[in-house]
């Protein structure tokens, strides 16, 4: 959708992803498009230090989010929320329908 | 001309600067070597942010900062003779989702030093302080503000773009000193 503009397809896969899913790391990126851990990683940095997106460590996973401080953020928000507009439904649902409340540890399904 | 072991932070920015500014890249120092020259060193940071608001390449900066003797470590340049290191965060100039209008311009024997007015260091620390809850750039941004003129005015119109304007009103007294 927005390759021709981001210039590659994990380009995309990365912003849509966080942006609906609030953050993510490479590994869970990855698993749910089908892609490779590392490019999706290298994707994640190079948004890093171009100020697009932030990152923090969770135990040993480095979690990444859009940074709030980026000047383009609420024009970047606008046109990835209209791109994922037109991701098939079935697409659309399995990304910004992922459970983010808590699970007890050992809480059978 | 001072050696980059004698130079304060003030003066190794300016020299930085002057070196670049010679080669056509034009760079503006931001964060919290700002808020050490505003703060008169009350708070002290070793990283020089100068902000790269034209993306020149890193290539160019990479060449000027070999030429005056500093070494490329992942993001940051360092030099032997000195504590301080350098860093060229990507552009463009901004506060939150404002651009930076005006930038100053101190004079130091090494060269001039153009970096953000005192008003935007103060929203600068401010929006680190309003987007992740970072106390320590809250006490920056209030050095700024209390050893500085600055517009208040613009800062809580700034506050409420950002759709922070409630914290603003909750922090305003801590900038003006006027805290009961």
């Amino acid at each position: 959708m927005l390759e021709p503009l981001l210039g590659s397809t994990n380009a995309e896969r990365v912003l849509v992803f966080i942006f609906a899913r609030t953050e993510g790391y490479a590994r869970e990126i990855a698993r749910v498009f089908g892609g490779d851990p590392d490019s999706i990683q290298k994707q994640l940095a190079k948004f890093e230090s171009g100020g697009v997106l932030v990152s923090r460590t969770a135990g040993r996973t480095r979690l990444y989010s859009l940074n709030p401080r980026y000047p383009f953020l609420k024009e970047l928000k606008s046109l990835l929320e209209k791109a994922l507009s037109f991701y098939p439904e079935e697409e659309r649902e399995h990304l910004v329908m992922s459970r983010r409340r808590p699970r007890r540890r050992g809480k059978p399904l | 001309m001072k050696s980059i072991k004698e130079m304060t932070q003030g003066e190794l920015a300016a020299f930085v600067q002057s070196r670049l500014r010679e080669k056509g890249v034009d760079v503006v120092l931001s964060g919290g070597a700002a808020v050490s020259l505003y703060s008169n060193n009350r708070y002290v940071s070793l990283d020089l942010d100068l902000v790269n608001p034209y993306f020149v390449k890193r290539r160019a900066i990479r060449e000027t900062m070999q030429e005056i003797g500093f070494r490329e470590q992942g993001r940051h340049f360092v030099h032997p003779d000195t504590q301080f290191f350098v860093e060229f965060p990507p552009g463009p100039l901004a506060v939150g989702a404002e651009p930076v209008k005006q930038v100053n311009e101190l004079t130091f024997s090494t060269g001039a030093l153009r970096i953000i007015s005192p008003t935007d260091c103060v929203k600068d620390r401010l929006a680190c302080y309003y987007h992740w809850d970072d106390f320590q750039c809250l006490e920056q941004a209030v050095l700024v503000a209390r050893a500085n003129r600055i517009d208040l005015h613009e800062i809580e119109w700034w506050s409420q773009a950002e759709g922070k304007l409630d914290e603003f009103r909750r922090i305003r007294d801590q900038l003006t000193g006027r805290e009961k």
